[in-house]
């Protein structure tokens, strides 16, 4: 786990009795872990009353230093023995080492949530949506009685915004081919995660 | 249901009483062909001088010729009443029988043009898929995401186009589910009553 010279001079910052008080280094923590996986965290509660008396350019350094250790360490799963190594290069005793651990572990699958859903794909389809529809005559054409489906998968762009849904008429034995296939897909799907 | 053909139209078509039924059998042929590919006003005038009449005679027999085909097709009337509505323009037994015959034949191939005159909205064509596993992103190392990918095959007024969709394990069982249960509608009681009995 690499980390650069900013980072590691706040951490060790935060490592310091004399400028983080044990509860100070506490709520520290907390907030950081807060601000990232708490989507609502905007306003980001540096302003607790056991932090007043920290400089702020200080606070934010160390903050922003403990924020980045905790994505280095989620981006790279690292285990209990990699957080403790980096810690302990930065000059943290047992102790708050410990805690960093413990409050880690407790976040960690939600942070590993987060870190896997950011980046681009395809449109991703959410839901399908269909209507079956007897057609019986057009302005062009009567007595046509022939049924047909309208299949209205619905999808979603990279970053969760939705995109105009997917619309398509077929008849039945197309419907039929685009389950088959479906169904392929699924079964192929299956045969993969026995291996 | 017989075909209501205005003085206009007979008046069109009754040009076809005066050339023979090898003549009217070509005019048949040049409006199916036309509602095939489109008009070409050059094989009217061909016509026109080998048969020694203006080229506007001509182009009013085949347009006649054309729209009783096409009506005719449109409303699926049946053979009697195709005869009946042709009786009323007079002509000999031997016109009626090869205008029979011409509807007939080309009814079907009519029909399918006019289809496609409908609106419609893209329709499928085919799916291929393909199954993926991320394995690792910039933002999270050591991943194993299954997705599968699938490029959708859509045609819309003869052009086709191409959707690259992908969907997770879950979401795909779950699309399959309710495609089959949209597949399993047409074979309910409710759905078979209504077919047969709109006729």
């Amino acid at each position: 786990m690499e980390l650069s010279e900013y980072v590691q001079s706040g951490l060790q910052i935060l490592a310091d009795s004399g400028c983080f008080s044990p509860s100070a280094y506490t709520v520290l923590l907390q907030t950081a872990f807060q601000s990232l996986l708490n989507a609502q965290a905007d306003q980001v509660a540096l302003d607790h009353p056991v932090l007043k008396h920290i400089d702020p350019t200080v606070l934010k350094h160390c903050h922003a230093a403990a924020a980045t250790c905790i994505l280095e360490a989620g981006k790279h799963k690292a285990d209990k023995s990699a957080i403790s190594t980096c810690l302990e290069d930065c000059k943290f005793d047992r102790e708050r080492i410990e805690q960093f651990c413990t409050e880690y572990q407790k976040n960690k699958d939600t942070l590993e949530l987060i870190l896997g859903s950011i980046g681009r794909c395809p449109l991703h389809i959410t839901d399908v949506s269909w209507r079956l529809e007897y057609q019986i005559k057009t302005s062009q054409l009567h007595k046509t009685y022939r049924p047909a489906y309208l299949v209205t998968l619905n999808v979603e762009n990279s970053d969760s915004r939705s995109h105009p849904d997917v619309s398509f008429s077929c008849t039945m034995e197309q419907l039929q081919d685009l389950v088959g296939k479906l169904k392929d897909a699924a079964k192929s799907l299956e045969r993969a995660s026995q291996m | 249901m017989l075909l209501v053909l205005s003085e206009e139209h007979k008046e069109h078509l009754g040009f076809l009483t005066q050339v023979d039924s090898a003549v009217v059998g070509e005019f048949g042929r040049i409006a199916v062909e036309f509602l095939r590919k489109g008009t070409n006003p050059k094989i009217y005038e061909g016509a026109a001088r080998k048969l020694n009449v203006s080229s506007d005679v001509i182009q009013h027999g085949v347009e006649g010729l054309t729209y009783l085909l096409t009506e005719g097709s449109k409303l699926m009337i049946s053979e009697i009443d195709f005869q009946d509505s042709v009786l009323v323009l007079g002509f000999s037994e031997e016109l009626n029988k090869l205008l029979l015959q011409l509807y007939l034949d080309n009814r079907k191939e009519i029909r399918s043009i006019l289809g496609e005159l409908a609106p419609k909205l893209p329709s499928y064509h085919s799916l291929e898929w393909r199954l993926d596993v991320q394995l690792a992103s910039r933002s999270l190392r050591q991943q194993i995401k299954p997705a599968v990918t699938i490029k959708l095959h859509l045609d819309q007024n003869g052009d086709q186009t191409t959707k690259i969709l992908q969907t997770d394990p879950a979401t795909l069982l779950h699309l399959i589910q309710q495609l089959e249960q949209a597949l399993g509608e047409m074979k309910t009681n409710h759905c078979r009553r209504i077919v047969r009995n709109i006729k």
